[in-house]
């Protein structure tokens, strides 16, 4: 089953979807209008790359500290919430037990990411890659 | 609240509190992991400026959209590969992933944020 799909079969869940890393392709699941996926795409591209250049930062204070390569980042609002992981994002109501257990199908399906997430964007961009990121 | 009750966190590693602006004013950190001071100072920065960012946009969703439910945020975490750091107001904890209980995680931040 597509992971979209399978979130949105966790009661609470409003909306899932995935974006390509160039932000220019996604695909989603539930109640977002077709542009507001496209916007929530962009953001949740953005915020991930934000927050793994803030991993990548944290290292150079201490190598192995466990935060790196990023697996995603969640915003708690006060009724609402959303949580990315890898390229997949999830909106959802702050019921009790279905932020824990999106987080869980995020992370068995998606986290966990081998590669460092900084270097897969740049390789979908193209080019060099190690190149790019010296 | 006071770190101890924050270490009470499921799978916690470390505990720390930080001023508006994300200096580091106390932490706790569980022995045998390689979180330092030093981290959690640049996390507590981190996080203020996430939270701001994720404030700024919260905004402009509900503004946009017209969906509400965000707004006043309750807090922000980032998912690193081993740990997950969870953040609010002026307190923060870092978890083990594998033992990670995001919501009690968001409640136990927003009590000590209170």
């Amino acid at each position: 089953m597509h992971l979209a799909k399978q979130l949105m079969a966790i009661p609470g869940v409003i909306a899932a979807g995935e974006y390509a890393y160039r932000g220019d392709r996604y695909t989603y699941e539930g109640g977002l209008t077709d542009e507001y996926a496209r916007m929530a795409s962009i953001l949740c591209r953005a915020n991930t790359l934000n927050a793994s250049m803030q991993a990548e930062m944290f290292s150079s204070f201490a190598e192995h500290c466990g935060c790196r390569p990023l697996q995603g980042w969640v915003v708690r609002g006060k009724q609402v919430s959303v949580c990315a992981v890898g390229n997949f994002f999830c909106l959802l109501e702050n019921r009790q037990g279905v932020l824990n257990d999106v987080m869980t199908v995020l992370r068995a399906k998606v986290g966990d990411i081998s590669d460092d997430v900084m270097k897969v964007m740049y390789s979908k961009i193209g080019g060099d890659v190690t190149e790019q990121l010296v | 609240m006071e770190l101890a009750k924050l270490m009470e966190v499921p799978g916690v590693m470390a505990a720390f509190t930080y001023t508006d602006k994300g200096d580091l004013t106390n932490q706790m950190i569980k022995e045998g992991n390689e979180l330092t001071p030093q981290v959690l100072d640049l996390l507590a920065h981190t996080c203020v400026a996430n939270m701001a960012v994720a404030t700024m946009e919260a905004r402009g969703w509900e503004a946009l959209t017209g969906q509400k439910g965000f707004e006043p945020l309750q807090g922000f975490s980032l998912v690193g590969l081993d740990w997950t750091a969870v953040v609010n107001g002026n307190c923060g904890v870092v978890v083990k992933n594998r033992d990670a209980d995001y919501e009690v995680a968001f409640a136990a931040i927003s009590a000590c944020a209170a």
